[in-house]
C-alpha cells in the first residue's frame, strides 16, 4: 500500500518523486498490486488524493493491479464513481480493484453534506447504482440522493462483469454487509488477530446465510516492517507508525472498530497482535500463519508512515520481495 | 503573452468501439502534441455519454501527464455545479502537484438534465451551487483552514490535502455561452473561456459586455484569453472542406440532442442549420495559410491569445488526426507567431 501520508512540513514535490521511485521498484520486483486509501482534509497530514494518484502511478507500474482501497462511497455520487473507475479500468488494461467502505469522519461527512444517519443507505444505494451502471447499457434508478434517468457510463469496464468489489468493514454489522453486497471483505490493517479469527468465522456464516460462495480472492492488509529483530523493527517505526495511529484515533477511527477494541492505546500495547514486525523469517512465518488461519490469498503490506524516510521504505520493499515473499510461497 | 496553441482531446467514440485501442491512440496523440511544441492539452467533461464513449476528464488528464511532460493540462471544463468543492479542490491540488504546476482549472455550469439528475442537483439551484462551490474551492486552495457553510456542504476547519504548486492557484477559466453567464465569468473568473459554438459576430458583441463587466468589478482585462474552436486543416482548401463536412454534422446532431443549443444566445440557437451556413465564422476550415489567417484574425478582433483546437470528430481515423496535428504545428504555428 502506497499510503502517501506525510507531515505538513515536508516538501511534497520531492515526496511525489520518491513515490514514483517506490512504485517503479514495486513493479520491477514483481509485486502484484499497489493500493491507495482515501481521506479528505487529512489534517495534520498531507496526502495525495487517491483517484488522481492511482491514475498517474499506473503509468509507472504497467504490470501491477491498482487497488482503490478504499473509496469513501457514502460521500460520492454513483455516476461519477462508476465513470471514473470504468475509465481507470480501461486505461489500466483491466487491472483495477474497486474497494469501498463507509467512512466515519465528521469533517468529511459535513463537507459532502451527508447526515450521519444516512451513510449506510447512501452507501448501499450508491453501490447498487454503480454495479448496474457497470453491467447495463442504460440505467433507470431513483435513489434518495440521485436519479439515473436512462443514464449510462462513458464506457464499459474491461473486466467482465466489472472490477472486483472489495468492501472494507470493521464492526460485525459491516462484515455482514460486506458478505451480502461485496465480492470480498477487505480486512483492514488495524484489526487485532484474535478479533479476526472470530470475525472470519462470522463472515463465513454470513456468506452461507446469503448463499454466496467463498470469495476466490480474499485480501488482508497489515502494517509490516522488517529489521534484524522484532525490537529493532519496533524502534525503527515507532515515531512514524505511532503518529499515524494516534491521529486515526483522534479522527474517530476507534468508533467503528469491532466491539472491545480501540486504537486509543499506548504504542506498545497497540502493536500487540496487530502489526507484523521482526526479521524476514519471523515476518514470513506470521504471514503464513494469517493466510492459513484466515484463508487470505492476497496480502497487502503497508511499510510507510508519516515522516518516515524514503530510504527506509525502499529497503523494506526490497527486503520483503527478496527475503519474505519466496518463504511465504514455499510455506503455503 | 505570446499566442498559445492548444489541442482539445475530445475523443468521442461510437458505443461499440474498442476503448483500449482508442485510449492508446489518444496517448499517441498526447505524446505527439507534446513533441511538436504545442502549449496545452484540454479535456472536457460529460457524464452519461451514450451513444458515445469518452474518457472521463480527471482520470485521463492524470494518466497523460507522464506522456506529455511539457504541456499545460486544461480541465476545460469541470461541471462545477455537479460536484462537491472539497473533492474538486483536493483532486486539482494533487494534479497540480503531480504535474509540476501545469494545471488549468476550467469550470462551467453544465446544462444536461441526465447529469443534473444523476448528481442530485435541482435545475434551479445550479447557479447557487456553482458560485458557492467556486468560492469554496478558491478558499481551500488559498487559506490554511476553511470554515464555510454552503447550501449543500459545510467546511468545518477543512484543509486541502497537498499544497498548490501554482501561486496562488491554477488559473480559473470560466466557460460561458449566454450573456448572463459571461457577466458571471467576468465577476468570478481569472478569464472567460470563449466557447467553440458561437459565431465571431456574437462573440464580438459579448466581448463588449465582458469588458464592461470587468470594468464594473474593477478587474483588469485578463493576460490570457482562451477560445476553443473546431479546426479542420488540410494541405489544400478543398481537402479541408471535404475533411470537415461529415464530422461537423455528426457532432452537432449529438449536441442538439443533448440540449446544448438551449444554453446558447437566441440568435445562435439553431445549430442544426445546413453545414455551409453553420461552418461560416464558427469553425476554422482551410489550408495552413487560411487557418493561420483565421488565428490571427481571432487574435486581432477578439483579443484571444490561446486558441484551443479540436481536430478529432467522431469516427475520424487516427492517421488523419496525427496528420492535422503535424500540419498545424509545422505550417500554421510559425505563420501565426510571425504575424
Amino acid at each position: 500500500m502506497t499510503r502517501s501520508q506525510y507531515t505538513r512540513t515536508e516538501d511534497m514535490t520531492a515526496r511525489f518523486e520518491e513515490l514514483l521511485q517506490q512504485v517503479r521498484l514495486l513493479n520491477a520486483l514483481g509485486y502484484d498490486s499497489f493500493a491507495k486509501g482515501n481521506h479528505y482534509s487529512s489534517d495534520p497530514f498531507y496526502e495525495f488524493q487517491q483517484l488522481p494518484l492511482l491514475c498517474r502511478l499506473m503509468a509507472d507500474a504497467p504490470d501491477m493491479r491498482l487497488i482503490a482501497g478504499i473509496v469513501l462511497l457514502a460521500l460520492h455520487k454513483p455516476l461519477e464513481i462508476a465513470e471514473y473507475f470504468a475509465t481507470m479500468d480501461v486505461m489500466s488494461g483491466g487491472n483495477l480493484v474497486f474497494g469501498a467502505a463507509l467512512g466515519y469522519r465528521d469533517v468529511e461527512y459535513k463537507a459532502f453534506d451527508i447526515k450521519k444517519g444516512t451513510g449506510v443507505k447512501r452507501f448501499e444505494q450508491n453501490l447498487e447504482a454503480i454495479r448496474r451502471l457497470w453491467t447495463g447499457e442504460r440505467v433507470n434508478m431513483k435513489g434518495d440522493y440521485f436519479e439515473l434517468d436512462n443514464a449510462s457510463v462513458s464506457m464499459p469496464c474491461v473486466q467482465n462483469p466489472h472490477p472486483p468489489i472489495w468492501i472494507g468493514a470493521n464492526a460485525d454489522v459491516a462484515v455482514d454487509r460486506a458478505a451480502r453486497i461485496g465480492d470480498a471483505w477487505y480486512i483492514s490493517a488495524h484489526h487485532r488477530k484474535d478479533t479476526l479469527y472470530r470475525q472470519v468465522e462470522f463472515y463465513k456464516r454470513c456468506l452461507e446465510k446469503y448463499k454466496k460462495p467463498y470469495p476466490t480472492e480474499w485480501p488482508l492488509r497489515r502494517e509490516v516492517y522488517i529489521a534484524d529483530s522484532r525490537e529493532a523493527a519496533i524502534d525503527a517505526v515507532r515515531p512514524y507508525l505511532g503518529l499515524k495511529y494516534s491521529t486515526y484515533h483522534a479522527w474517530g477511527q476507534s468508533g467503528p472498530m469491532p466491539q472491545g477494541d480501540t486504537l486509543g492505546l499506548e504504542f506498545d500495547d497497540l502493536l500487540q497482535n496487530r502489526f507484523i514486525f521482526g526479521n524476514a523469517n519471523e515476518v514470513a512465518e506470521e504471514i503464513i500463519d494469517y493466510c492459513r488461519l484466515l484463508g487470505t490469498n492476497n496480502f497487502i503490506t503497508s511499510c510507510q508512515w508519516p515522516g518516515m524516510p524514503h530510504t527506509m521504505v525502499m529497503e523494506n520493499i526490497e527486503m520483503f520481495a527478496k527475503d519474505v515473499i519466496p518463504k511465504v510461497r514455499q510455506g503455503l | 503573452m505570446d499566442m498559445q496553441f492548444g489541442v482539445m482531446l475530445r475523443g468521442l467514440f461510437d458505443w461499440d468501439d474498442d476503448m483500449k485501442v482508442r485510449f492508446n491512440e489518444l496517448m499517441e496523440q498526447a505524446r505527439l502534441i507534446d513533441k511538436l511544441g504545442y502549449d496545452c492539452i484540454t479535456k472536457g467533461s460529460h457524464f452519461s455519454t451514450y451513444p458515445h464513449q469518452e474518457m472521463t476528464q480527471i482520470p485521463f488528464l492524470c494518466r497523460i501527464m507522464s506522456e506529455a511532460p511539457n504541456v499545460r493540462l486544461n480541465a476545460g471544463i469541470v461541471l462545477l455545479a455537479l460536484h462537491n468543492p472539497m473533492e474538486v479542490a483536493d483532486y486539482f491540488a494533487t494534479m497540480d502537484l503531480m504535474s509540476g504546476g501545469r494545471m488549468i482549472f476550467g469550470c462551467a455550469l453544465g446544462y444536461r438534465e441526465v447529469e443534473y439528475k444523476a448528481f442530485g442537483v435541482e435545475k434551479g439551484t445550479g447557479v447557487t451551487r456553482f458560485e458557492e462551490n467556486l468560492e469554496a474551492v478558491r478558499r481551500l486552495w488559498t487559506d490554511e483552514k476553511v470554515s464555510m457553510k454552503g447550501t449543500t456542504f459545510e467546511l468545518d476547519e477543512a484543509r486541502i490535502s497537498v499544497p498548490l504548486q501554482q501561486d496562488p492557484h491554477p488559473p480559473i477559466w470560466i466557460g460561458a455561452n449566454a450573456d448572463v453567464a459571461i457577466k458571471r465569468a467576468a465577476r468570478l473568473g481569472d478569464c472567460w473561456y470563449l466557447n467553440p459554438h458561437q459565431k465571431v459576430e456574437t462573440l464580438l458583441r459579448q466581448m463588449d459586455l465582458y469588458r464592461e463587466e470587468l470594468e464594473k468589478h474593477k478587474k483588469p482585462f485578463p493576460k490570457e484569453l482562451p477560445i476553443r474552436r473546431e479546426v479542420f486543416c488540410a494541405p489544400t482548401h478543398d481537402e479541408a472542406v471535404e475533411l470537415a463536412a461529415p464530422y461537423i454534422k455528426g457532432m452537432y446532431d449529438a449536441y442538439k440532442t443533448w440540449g446544448q443549443d438551449k444554453a446558447m444566445p437566441a440568435e445562435d440557437r439553431d445549430i442544426t442549420q445546413e453545414y455551409a451556413e453553420l461552418a461560416r465564422d464558427r469553425f476554422i476550415v482551410g489550408d495552413p495559410d487560411e487557418v493561420a489567417e483565421e488565428y490571427v484574425r481571432y487574435n486581432k478582433e477578439l483579443g484571444v491569445n490561446h486558441i484551443i483546437m479540436s481536430v478529432q470528430g467522431v469516427g475520424m481515423p487516427q492517421g488523419q488526426v496525427l496528420d492535422t496535428l503535424s500540419l498545424v504545428a509545422e505550417e500554421v504555428m510559425p505563420k501565426v507567431r510571425a504575424a
